[in-house]
């Protein structure tokens, strides 16, 4: 039996600030981290169906040629993308990034609609026009056989 | 013949390397005066054959030499030639060559400014400066050489990355880098103590100028890439969670909890294991870094072309570093270990609380970071954590930090009242909280209770450090002013300023985030659009011719209260050799606000889509930033201790 002395009480008083200190932090963690994890989707994926819809996720892909449609009066733009297989419709409000242009790989962030429609708020810029996306060399190396080359 | 040099150079500098890491095993043969000679010497010559091929580097790209490859890939004849100079590090070997100039500028410093540290320590770390530099040698001669030929020799080079042409981006890395290297001394300071065995507080206070300065170069460094970021990328955007900057900042961090770490064990002789294990930890970090930056393994802005090879390189001698460095430290640390009581009120006390969140905010940033990275190597699927995530909890975890400092400044060694702390530091609180009510008020007729919550916190860390300063200075008997200021202990002066600094950042951060307002829209020439207290008004764009691009010049005219403030020319470049499309924001600064225009796309000749930010205060995040920079000069330079202890006894 072990007897609770002041000494010991101390001990345990330090043991459950401890626990405590611990377990607080790692639910906070766990709790940001669950929130803010963004998933990636191919275009193939989101045609089956698979990808949630009107949850924040992500999307990339090749910019199909002759596909770029732009709104006269507002910042509306209109595109699909591909991964060579199926193809999806992107709606964008804003500014594209300088190196945005049909037949290069793109990255966006958004939400899918109920019609299939994904709606960028985001289209992610990249500094270097040889440089393809990580996720979107992935998805056309799976999908061609070889890395895939503009 | 410069590449023929280059590589010799080089060569010869990773023998000597190699020479300069043997001399920790002649422990038991050679003297140590001898041994001493040696290491202070190979560090010297190493240094200057790096910095030799350095300088052919930078010969080959003032004189145009394309029968380099990297030259080729990174310069052309008509790039100006202070962009010619900086191109030497605009791409991975000039980078790399650089990193390993800066790394050996460190080891020859360590003789240059050894204070009073044995010598048997001194040759310790110089041997283990020269095993790193003989990693980096090595990995620059077989995986990333910057002398390397092409054939055929093309007439012109491909030309800078437009991106990196810009005057922030000439300074920014070299200086980085020092603050990124300098964490290399502490790192082999602490494993030269552990093989020693032995640490006496007197190392500490000489370690602690090291981190100082190495701090101080990372924190310029960071500050002007963000900078860099604020100015060049067009987003209006200063911070991004981006995995390279996080690669800067966790090092950052790890760097500051170790500053505040060493205090606690130079003063009080505790947390002197704690600090070593830091030490390890911090130039581990940045390590990662360059790992990070280099395998090009993240997806990131920063991202130009990479290769996964080099990635695996680093990887393994990252792995071998940290896990040798590590099980030296478990093996040996516990002779470090001062029991030495401390009790719950008391300065150690606050400072260990600073250190522990310090150390998890570096653990959640770096999760946040390599996340993405575990999930899609074990497959579970392709995910990024949003800025959301570093948002949330860099702000939560560095609440209660800020919140510390005045306690910190304000409490004694050892034992502290806490009844009499509070009472004073509450005046400071009551002030604080008054101050940041009236002004939210004054200023945006409106508050958001995290922005007041944000604008309180600093305000009670800027009263509480400027009323430290006017106590010292009141408090010496000297009767001459000029003599008073003097007398200030430059310490005290250096975490004022550092912590007032942090302040104004977080009033600049938070205002200038949740108030700031933002415009896309298409305008026509001739037609005005109304931000915040002030009217733009769109003149027209003209063509521009330059060296290596033209640019379409947009000319904005800015009116307030009706009257002519000043003109925006924010530009469009088409970069002649890589095609490039750049946006020039242009910006005009004021300390309480920043208007920043950058041109979107042309519509057709007489309409344009236009980006428009007013961004209120946000120039005092780089005042803070100043004040922090300024504040770790005053702690490079800080007199002795006797003063110090003189005016601590004082208060």
């Amino acid at each position: 039996m072990i007897k609770i002395t002041s000494k010991n009480k101390k001990t345990i008083a330090k043991v459950l600030v401890f626990f405590f200190a611990i377990a607080s932090f790692s639910s906070l963690l766990i709790y940001a981290l669950s929130k803010n994890m963004v998933y990636f989707y191919t275009p193939t994926q989101i045609y089956e169906k698979k990808a949630p819809l009107n949850s924040h996720i992500r999307v990339g892909g090749m910019v199909k040629v002759d596909s770029f449609i732009k709104s006269k009066d507002s910042l509306k733009v209109y595109f699909k993308i591909h991964d060579l297989e199926k193809e999806i419709d992107i709606t964008y409000e804003g500014i594209l990034p300088d190196l945005f242009s049909e037949g290069q790989g793109v990255v966006m962030s958004g939400k899918l609609s109920k019609n299939g429609t994904f709606v960028a708020s985001e289209v992610l810029a990249k500094h270097d026009e040889n440089y393809m996306p990580p996720e979107v060399a992935d998805m056309m190396k799976e999908k061609n056989g070889a890395p895939y080359k503009k | 013949m410069i590449t023929e040099f280059g590589n010799f150079f080089l060569s010869i500098s990773a023998t000597l390397s190699l020479c300069m890491f043997s001399i920790i095993f002649l422990k038991k043969t050679v003297d140590v005066d001898l041994r001493y000679i040696l290491c202070k010497n190979l560090s010297f010559i190493v240094l200057f054959f790096v910095f030799l091929s350095f300088s052919f580097l930078v010969y080959a790209f003032l004189t145009n030499d394309f029968s380099l490859r990297y030259v080729a890939n990174n310069s052309n004849i008509s790039l100006e030639s202070f962009y010619k100079f900086s191109a030497v590090w605009g791409a991975h070997e000039g980078s790399i060559l650089l990193w390993v100039f800066i790394l050996s500028l460190w080891s020859a410093c360590i003789p240059l400014f050894s204070g009073k540290i044995p010598k048997r320590i001194l040759i310790d770390m110089i041997s283990i400066m020269g095993i790193l530099l003989l990693f980096f040698l090595v990995f620059i001669l077989f995986s990333s050489n910057p002398f390397d030929r092409i054939f055929p020799i093309p007439i012109n080079g491909r030309d800078l990355n437009p991106l990196l042409q810009d005057p922030g981006l000439i300074i920014h890395p070299p200086l980085l880098y020092i603050g990124y290297v300098g964490t290399s001394v502490p790192f082999v300071f602490a494993v030269a103590v552990l093989i020693d065995g032995h640490i006496e507080t007197t190392w500490i206070s000489w370690l602690r100028k090291w981190v100082i300065s190495s701090w101080v170069f990372l924190t310029i460094g960071i500050s002007l890439g963000s900078w860099w970021a604020y100015h060049e990328l067009g987003w209006g955007g200063w911070w991004f969670w981006d995995p390279v900057e996080n690669a800067s900042f966790m090092p950052w961090l790890a760097i500051t909890a170790l500053l505040h770490s060493l205090i606690v064990s130079e003063k009080r002789g505790i947390f002197i294991s704690w600090s070593i294990l830091l030490s390890i930890l911090t130039f581990s970090l940045s390590l990662l870094g360059t790992f990070l930056v280099r395998s090009g393994i993240l997806v990131s802005v920063h991202a130009f072309a990479n290769d996964p090879e080099r990635g695996l390189y680093i990887l393994i001698f990252l792995t071998l570093i940290i896990g040798s460095s590590l099980v030296l430290y478990f093996s040996r640390s516990s002779k470090l270990i001062f029991y030495k009581k401390y009790s719950i009120s008391s300065k150690e006390f606050i400072l260990l609380i600073n250190n522990l969140f310090l150390t998890i905010t570096t653990f959640a940033i770096l999760l946040g970071t390599l996340y993405p990275l575990i999930t899609s190597s074990l497959d579970i699927g392709k995910i990024s954590v949003g800025a959301p995530y570093f948002n949330f909890i860099f702000s939560a975890l560095m609440l209660p930090v800020v919140f510390l400092m005045a306690p910190a400044v304000y409490s004694n060694w050892s034992k502290t009242n806490y009844n009499s702390l509070s009472k004073k530091l509450g005046k400071f609180l009551f002030y604080s909280l008054m101050i940041a009510y009236i002004c939210m008020n004054f200023f945006f007729k409106s508050e958001i209770f995290i922005v007041y919550l944000g604008v309180s916190l600093a305000l009670f860390t800027i009263i509480s450090s400027g009323a430290k300063i006017f106590q010292v200075f009141g408090s010496t008997f000297e009767k001459n002013y000029f003599k008073k200021i003097i007398l200030i202990p430059s310490s005290i002066i250096a975490n004022s300023l550092a912590h007032i600094g942090i302040g104004v950042l977080i009033i600049g951060v938070t205002i200038s985030t949740y108030y700031s307002s933002q415009k896309e829209i298409i305008m026509v020439k001739g037609t005005e659009v109304i931000i915040q207290d002030t009217k733009v008004k769109f003149i027209d764009v003209k063509g521009k011719l330059s060296s290596n691009y033209t640019s379409q010049v947009g000319i904005f005219d800015a009116y307030k209260n009706d009257k002519y403030v000043i003109s925006f020319f924010p530009e469009k470049r088409t970069y002649n050799i890589q095609k490039n499309i750049m946006t020039e924001a242009a910006i005009d600064s004021s300390l309480t606000r920043d208007i920043y225009i950058a041109l979107g796309e042309k519509i057709n000749d007489d309409s344009w889509v236009v980006r428009i930010y007013y961004k209120p205060f946000i120039q005092l995040l780089w005042y803070g930033v100043g004040l922090m920079i300024l504040g770790g000069f005053f702690g490079i330079f800080s007199r002795n201790k006797y003063i110090d202890k003189i005016t601590n006894n004082e208060i």
